[in-house]
């Protein structure tokens, strides 16, 4: 059975073509600058080049027409009719409170996915594009599946994602702390399970996904139970250019002092902060450790700030579960940087983590338990695959249909 | 379908504005104008207006080029024959407006919708030039074009609903507000605003108040970002005047006689911001300086 994933942006549409026998990915690629007459379409076979093209694609169901011919062309496609798909799975970013799991799609869920625009002004009318182009172009024959950032977090308690603000607020426009990547957090614990071949019931894990946006997740039995993240992705940790948590008075005082609309501060604090607003450099982990490692003392003070605040959220959601049993790295900066990992598990010692240094240098294989065999709590890293688990729960919807 | 390239005709102030927020959101520009210097003079002050977003952490430097990007400068109206939509901004004036008109019913294919962005000349008498229409539209734009989320859609005496509709669509594109209005001298906003700023100076020529006061008055009491004694010279006190003495002739009614301080003040060339001094004084950066020593005598 195979099951196309696709991620759709304002002017971008990234696919997969999975077969769900062996989870293999047959075919990938993706379509940029849609909107333009010089979109470029990238595709891949498994096993065979990469092909690059560029065309006038001016909508996104141009851009999905592409896309299927891409996997239909007989030299260079995977697949020799539409009718192989089996279901087509969507990320959707935000499901607000309405969805808990993926869910198939219909008027429902499409209307649903229309009434969280407000909160995900970039993402959710995009995702929503695609899902109208798919329709258009295949009909409502083929099953579609939206698969929700925030499901996973849906399971949170109140005590975690409310805000001690006034209980109105929530009531009235549904101001709460969502969380994100939770496909992501999801993904890598159940991975943890089928390494470990032990169930997470009973489990206190903290999974961090660090990448150009990050988060930290308390998982509890194999639940989401807290997450750095909030009712946006702005919450939480120091990010490439997000801030992060701050003290919510500093908007107000900013925008008086400097002149600034909500809408310049906003982009301030989502787009100028973080790594680059800090050291005036870049918002790449990998140049911040370049410039750190030349003595640039900005670069350092960054990448320090950064790694105490990574600390700071483990160690509060060991607080929270009154311990911690595994820690679980992934997301491209800690499935890369062992320089990341190691600068914050040092000063996590306390907790009795203890990390095996060269296997912390190693580079294969990626997926690896890297803590010493006398620490206390493991900590592993898993590279994360959004897309498998976007296939695996669009399967599992169309299978309890 | 949305508007994917929007030609715009004139590179002066809201020409530029306008050209530069159509590219933020995305929309292919081509910036024409009669003289290379004009657009050269206009590449730099876009420029010089993106490096102050980025000052105001409004827009990053990638986003800043992606945004450049989309522009071009050309001085050939022929490069408009392939645009969605086209936008006319020259110097307000009938028959500057209706050369540019005619030469654009001429170039572009005949389903495309022609916008002018006149806030005081007649779109009915602008279309006559042209064999369409009802094809034909006002789209004004407030300055600053980036800031203010207001576009005033004009129905022309043949516009089509259909045209309206599109037009409509458009303004939602660029993530503005569109009101309808039925084409009309001074439209809803210049024609009230030019009214108020014109019984503000009737009440300071008749010593209700002081210019200060009387501004104060307004941003107090009716939340006013500016007073209108300022608003005036922001826009250019020469140019209220001529706005002013239009719609008294179009209308001919009393209400809108420009007041003679007006006129005087103009006559001594005190044209607000750019001349340093109107009813306020100014520094070269449009700055309002102290109060002291700053008011018109009167």
């Amino acid at each position: 059975m195979k099951i196309l994933v696709i991620n759709c942006g304002s002017s971008s549409v990234k696919y997969q073509l999975f077969d769900m026998s062996s989870e293999n990915v047959l075919a990938k690629g993706n379509v940029e600058r849609i909107g333009m007459d010089t979109a470029i379409l990238t595709h891949q076979s498994t096993g065979k080049e990469v092909i690059k093209k560029v065309a006038q694609i001016l909508e996104h169901n141009e851009a999905i027409r592409q896309v299927l011919r891409s996997l239909l062309d007989q030299q260079t496609g995977v697949i020799s009719s539409v009718g192989e798909i089996a279901a087509v799975g969507h990320r959707v970013v935000h499901g607000g409170e309405s969805f808990s799991d993926a869910a198939l799609i219909n008027d429902e869920v499409k209307q649903s996915i229309r009434q969280y625009f407000e909160l995900a002004p970039l993402h959710n009318p995009a995702n929503l594009k695609g899902i109208l182009a798919f329709e258009e172009v295949l009909g409502r024959d083929v099953p579609m599946v939206a698969v929700f950032d925030t499901a996973f977090h849906q399971t949170m308690p109140e005590e975690s994602y409310l805000y001690a603000i006034p209980m109105v607020l929530y009531k009235r426009h549904k101001i709460r702390r969502y969380g994100f990547h939770g496909t992501s957090h999801k993904y890598v614990s159940q991975r943890l399970e089928e390494i470990t071949r032990q169930s997470n019931q009973g489990k206190k894990i903290i999974s961090c996904h660090i990448g150009n946006g990050a988060s930290i997740t308390a998982i509890l039995d194999g639940k989401s139970y807290d997450t750095s993240m909030g009712m946006t992705p702005l919450e939480g940790l120091i990010m490439g250019t997000r801030s992060g948590d701050l003290d919510p008075s500093i908007i107000g005082y900013a925008m008086e002092k400097e002149d600034l609309t909500i809408t310049e501060a906003n982009s301030m604090l989502n787009k100028h902060s973080g790594l680059v607003g800090i050291s005036g450099l870049s918002s790449d982990v990998r140049d911040i450790v370049e410039a750190m490692n030349q003595g640039h003392s900005g670069a350092r003070l960054a990448f320090n700030m950064y790694i105490k605040r990574i600390r700071k959220y483990i160690g509060a959601y060991a607080a929270e579960m009154n311990g911690v049993d595994t820690i679980i790295f992934t997301g491209g900066v800690m499935e890369n940087s062992p320089l990341v990992r190691k600068s914050v598990c040092d000063g996590l010692t306390f907790l009795g983590l203890s990390l095996d240094e060269e296997l912390n240098e190693l580079s294969a294989p990626r997926e690896r338990k890297i803590s010493s065999t006398s620490s206390r709590i493991d900590l592993y890293i898993i590279p994360t695959n959004e897309e498998l688990m976007i296939a695996r729960d669009t399967l599992r919807v169309i299978q309890s249909m | 379908m949305s508007i994917a390239t929007v030609g715009v005709v004139g590179a002066g102030t809201m020409g530029r504005g306008i050209a530069v927020m159509l590219a933020e959101h995305e929309i292919e520009v081509r910036l024409i104008d009669q003289a290379m210097e004009r657009l050269q003079e206009a590449e730099k002050s876009i420029e010089a207006s993106l490096d102050k977003k980025i000052e105001k952490w409004a827009i990053t430097q990638s986003e800043k080029k992606a945004i450049l990007s989309r522009i071009t400068y050309t001085l050939d109206l022929e490069e408009l024959h392939e645009a969605d939509l086209v936008i006319e901004s020259v110097y307000e004036e009938m028959e500057v407006k209706k050369k540019v008109f005619k030469e654009l019913d001429r170039i572009c294919a005949p389903h495309i919708i022609l916008a002018t962005n006149t806030s005081t000349l007649s779109l009915t008498e602008i279309a006559a030039e042209t064999n369409r229409p009802e094809r034909m539209i006002g789209l004004h734009f407030l300055y600053p074009v980036d800031k203010i989320n207001l576009v005033e859609i004009i129905r022309g005496l043949k516009t089509s609903h259909e045209t309206y509709l599109k037009a409509s669509q458009f303004v939602e594109q660029i993530g503005k507000i569109g009101i309808q209005v039925y084409e009309s001298p001074g439209f809803v906003t210049t024609r009230l605003i030019l009214t108020l700023i014109n019984e503000a100076i009737h009440a300071l020529m008749e010593g209700v108040a002081t210019a200060e006061d009387i501004d104060l008055a307004m941003k107090l009491g009716y939340d006013f970002a500016r007073g209108p004694l300022e608003m005036a010279d922001r826009f250019g006190l020469d140019s209220v005047l001529l706005a002013m003495e239009q719609l008294f002739r179009e209308y001919g009614d009393i209400k809108f006689r420009p007041a003679p301080l007006l006129r005087k003040l103009v006559r001594a060339g005190q044209l607000g911001v750019k001349s340093g001094e109107g009813f306020f004084r100014y520094n070269e950066n449009g700055e309002r300086l102290s109060v002291n020593n700053s008011e018109v005598e009167r």
